[in-house]
């Protein structure tokens, strides 16, 4: 089920679901001919998921679609939705006081566990981390 | 409605419709005509298709009356309002008609009659001169596309598609893309409504005289009353007959739009499309997004469509087209990209420092001497309660609690043979990865690990040969030397993540052909004022050589001393003595140096220590001769440490499982120090007090304080069984200490109730040293 929308400048761009684009990229991410991403970066991305306490990562692109996650499904849909909603106010607060400032971290610690988000333009690094054994 | 030549003029009435109702109007001498016409014209009219690409199409048949006047023009009064917008697509076809200019004036303009009195008149004229027979098809289709024009008059000018019989699509798609040129002209004010205000100010010209004015009002409005003069009348005004009259127009299509003007939203406005042409220039690859920005940067107008409880979020800058159900898919490369980017790996870095000071924070909160409290959020259960307890029960001896290991899958099972502390950010730790055995071939590394990871250097360099010594440069906090098992001296540039080494020198010719056993920065004076300094690089290696060495594109070194042996000496005084002529180049074997110290005050004095046991103590001015030697050590010197406090004292340690403190003028020792008999491996004084130090033999770690006592140390801290300890450090700042093993592990211990006495204790080791020296 696609759709095809006709801007006015003349692109045409597909329509997608949010679980189609899901699908898509897990097509392609299970695609051995796409190249991975750099091993370095793969390494470190291990090393933080193997840390005590962490219980997933989520890597999602600017429109918060996860591009990279350990959790299943749901759980990273949900944290993707969420935190990228909380990120954007925290964006919009900090530079609302200095247009000059940017947000770069933000951390959220719970009674249970912490949530970092690491943000950039283009994308968002969410770990989430449990604090006690 | 009487001959025939009259009907051009007194034709007042032409029906297009099928109906032959009306034809009864029309004088019988030409009904018949008007029939057959009508017929062929309906037939024709059918053949004709006004609406739609394809001639077969049949025409709804209409009802229109047109009425000409004497002269031919058409007066038809117009209806107003036409309940047919299917006729919208009507087309007109161009050929018989003067050119393309008649059909745009007619679509931009308001229709007037006047525009289309060319075609009309040209058509009646038509129309007029054909004969009766040859009526059929010319007539109706100018009648036909009359009647579309005069349908079309009334309808705006949006609804007409011009175009071309032979070319169809192509024209429309050209006319859209094609860059139409709209002139905005102001038109005159139109003034609907003009109440001008009654009040007039008190400072007006002729305020007097409306004063005045007012004031006879009043007065006329008082003497009304029962006055003659005036009288009530009343009287009847027409009411006009209302009428409702119906306007039809076209849907008003409503959009939403939605503004947000936050801050951060104005200055991107002002500065963003700046900023953003110097981005887009720098990453070309980001396509997508950069168009977006320019998008955002054009204007602040977004539509959101659906939230309209979160404004704020749904028109930030970061995210350009807020289309909540359907994302709008861009090429498949950019989650890569933004994998590979390097500002992934900068967030990455920052995330894992986080996670990890989560881990280590009481550890870490313990060596940077800060109050660990508790988490309130832990959960206590009663064995931790337990041990909380044991804790507390403990005895209050001086002892090491161990805080975090610094190890990694890289480092597991290698030697640690080094550790130097960064001159600059004293969180920065080198560690150097060798065997002591000669036998032992593998390849050494260096680490270079950050207090904010115990559990990933932040720089990995893989060198060909174990590593024996590290040291920062003080003046190029970011350059490093290391000395290699092979003589092999290099450089590492630490501030960058290339991992390819900065500068070696075994391309020199003089390099040391045995390993270097340290690697020192120091001081030293250039030229011949003293404020010459410059820092130079010293080795001494197992060839018996110290060297200097200058950086400038590659290294290069000058010899500064080399380490003869002192039996020699007196051999060559002999032969000197007795036997000139014999005195020829005797090769004579150079004592293998082990360890160095070049003094705290004055940098160009400088120890070193050999393998024989022997400590010399040179001057770099002078390459031949020695200042001084100390050979009362039986074994091979590993260590020789000058005291940070006091200049004249040096501590060395050795083989012989002896310590020795010195001072500078004496040549016996003022103290020994044993504890065990296992070889000493290394020292260092604390830098902290003047009288502690710590020692390190093969399986403990000793802390010696001088005031507490010359003959036992005051912590000893065994090692893991089968682990032997081979590297101490000690930290600047606080009072922790470093111990590398042979297992690959830097561990991090804190000294914990260890009371020296106040003040730095320089006094103290003063009184020790002078007492020592009476006793002598």
């Amino acid at each position: 089920m696609t759709a095809t929308l006709h801007f006015r400048s003349g692109k045409k761009r597909q329509f997608r679901f949010s679980w189609q684009q899901r699908d898509a990229l897990n097509r392609r991410r299970n695609n051995p001919t796409i190249p991975k991403m750099a091993s370095e970066v793969e390494e470190t991305l291990k090393r933080i998921e193997g840390q005590r306490g962490v219980v997933g990562t989520v890597v999602c692109n600017a429109d918060g679609i996860p591009i990279r996650s350990s959790l299943d499904g749901v759980a990273t849909a949900q944290y993707a939705r969420l935190l990228r909603k909380l990120t954007v106010m925290a964006k919009s607060a900090v530079r609302d006081i200095d247009p000059q400032n940017d947000l770069t971290f933000l951390r959220l610690r719970s009674q249970k566990c912490e949530i970092m988000v690491g943000l950039e333009n283009e994308f968002l690094v969410i770990v989430i981390q449990n604090l006690h054994q | 409605m009487t001959t025939p030549g009259a009907k051009l003029k007194k034709r007042t009435l032409m029906v297009t419709h099928s109906s032959r109702a009306l034809n009864g109007s029309i004088s019988g001498l030409h009904q018949v005509n008007h029939s057959s016409r009508h017929t062929g014209s309906n037939v024709s009219r059918k053949g004709l298709s006004m609406a739609g690409d394809s001639r077969s199409t049949i025409q709804t048949p209409r009802q229109t009356v047109r009425v000409l006047n004497e002269n031919g023009t058409d007066v038809t009064p117009q209806p107003i309002s036409h309940p047919e917008p299917g006729a919208k697509h009507n087309r007109v076809y161009l050929d018989e008609f003067s050119g393309p200019s008649d059909i745009l004036s007619m679509l931009y303009q308001p229709t007037t009659a006047a525009s289309l009195t060319v075609p009309f008149s040209r058509s009646v004229f038509c129309s007029s001169k054909i004969s009766r027979s040859s009526l059929s098809t010319i007539e109706s289709v100018n009648e036909e596309r009359v009647d579309t024009f005069y349908k079309q008059d009334n309808y705006p000018a949006s609804y007409v598609q011009v175009e071309r019989e032979e070319v169809k699509e192509q024209v429309t798609e050209d006319m859209l893309n094609e860059v139409v040129n709209i002139y905005l002209t102001e038109t005159e004010t139109i003034t609907h409504l003009d109440m001008p205000g009654i009040s007039v100010s008190v400072d007006a010209d002729d305020a007097e005289a409306i004063k005045e004015r007012n004031n006879r009002y009043a007065e006329l409005c008082k003497n009304r009353m029962g006055n003659d003069k005036y009288m009530d009348r009343s009287m009847q005004a027409f009411i006009g007959a209302s009428k409702s009259k119906q306007v039809q127009c076209d849907s008003i299509v409503m959009v939403d739009t939605a503004c947000e003007a936050t801050t951060w939203d104005m200055y991107d406005s002002f500065y963003g499309a700046e900023q953003d042409k110097t981005e887009l220039t720098a990453e070309p690859e980001k396509s997508g997004y950069s168009e977006s920005i320019v998008n955002s940067s054009r204007g602040p107008e977004k539509t959101t469509s659906l939230l309209s409880t979160t404004s704020i979020a749904t028109s930030a800058s970061s995210s350009q087209r807020e289309i909540e159900t359907g994302m709008c898919s861009d090429d498949a490369a950019d989650p890569r990209l933004i994998l590979q980017s390097e500002k992934f790996q900068k967030v990455l870095l920052v995330m894992e420092r986080c996670i990890l000071a989560n881990i280590f924070q009481p550890k870490l909160a313990a060596y940077r001497q800060l109050p660990i409290v508790e988490d309130c959020d832990s959960v206590v259960t009663p064995e931790t309660m337990e041990h909380r307890e044991e804790d507390v029960e403990r005895s209050l001896s001086p002892t090491l609690e161990s805080l975090w290991v610094f190890s990694c899958e890289l480092t597991k099972g290698r030697t640690i043979s080094c550790m130097a502390w960064n001159k600059k950010n004293p969180d920065l730790l080198a560690v150097g990865y060798g065997e002591f055995d000669f036998r032992d071939q593998t390849p050494g590394l260096v680490c270079c690990w950050s207090l904010k990871n115990p559990t990933w250097p932040e720089r990995v360099y893989h060198c060909n040969t174990g590593v024996t010594s590290l040291d920062f440069s003080a003046k190029h906090p970011y350059r490093l030397a290391v000395g290699m098992t092979d003589g092999t001296i290099a450089i590492y540039y630490v501030y960058s993540q290339d991992k390819t080494c900065a500068v070696s020198s075994s391309k020199c010719s003089k390099k040391h052909y045995s390993s270097t056993w340290q690697v020192k920065w120091a001081e030293q004076d250039m030229g011949l004022s003293g404020d010459d300094k410059e820092e130079a690089l010293m080795s001494i290696s197992a060839d018996g050589r110290i060297s200097k060495w200058f950086l400038h594109d590659d290294l290069d070194c000058v010899e500064l001393m080399r380490l003869k042996r002192m039996q020699e000496e007196k051999d060559e005084m002999e032969t000197e003595v007795k036997d000139k002529k014999k005195k020829g180049e005797i090769l004579r074997s150079l004592n293998a140096g082990f360890c160095f110290d070049f003094h705290p005050v004055d940098s160009s004095i400088y120890l070193a220590g050999s393998i024989d046991g022997t400590i010399y103590k040179c001057s770099s001015s002078n390459s031949q001769q020695f200042l001084e030697t100390y050979s009362q050590h039986f074994g091979p010197v590993t260590r020789i440490k000058w005291c940070p406090f006091n200049p004249n004292v040096f501590l060395s340690c050795s083989l012989d499982w002896t310590i020795k403190l010195w001072i500078q003028d004496q040549l016996t020792p003022l103290l020994c120090l044993t504890s065990t008999q296992k070889q000493v491996h290394d020292i260092m004084w604390s830098p902290k007090w003047a009288t502690v130090f710590g020692a390190i033999n093969e399986g403990q770690m000793k802390i010696w304080n001088l005031d507490y006592s010359t003959l036992d140390p005051v912590i000893v801290h065994m090692a893991a069984p089968g682990v032997k300890m081979t590297s101490l450090l000690f930290a600047l700042q606080t009072d922790c200490v470093l111990v590398g093993d042979n297992s690959g592990q830097v561990t991090v211990y804190q000294i914990k109730n260890f009371t020296v006495g106040e003040g730095n204790q320089v006094d103290t080791l003063e009184s020790i040293i002078s007492s020592a020296v009476a006793r002598l």
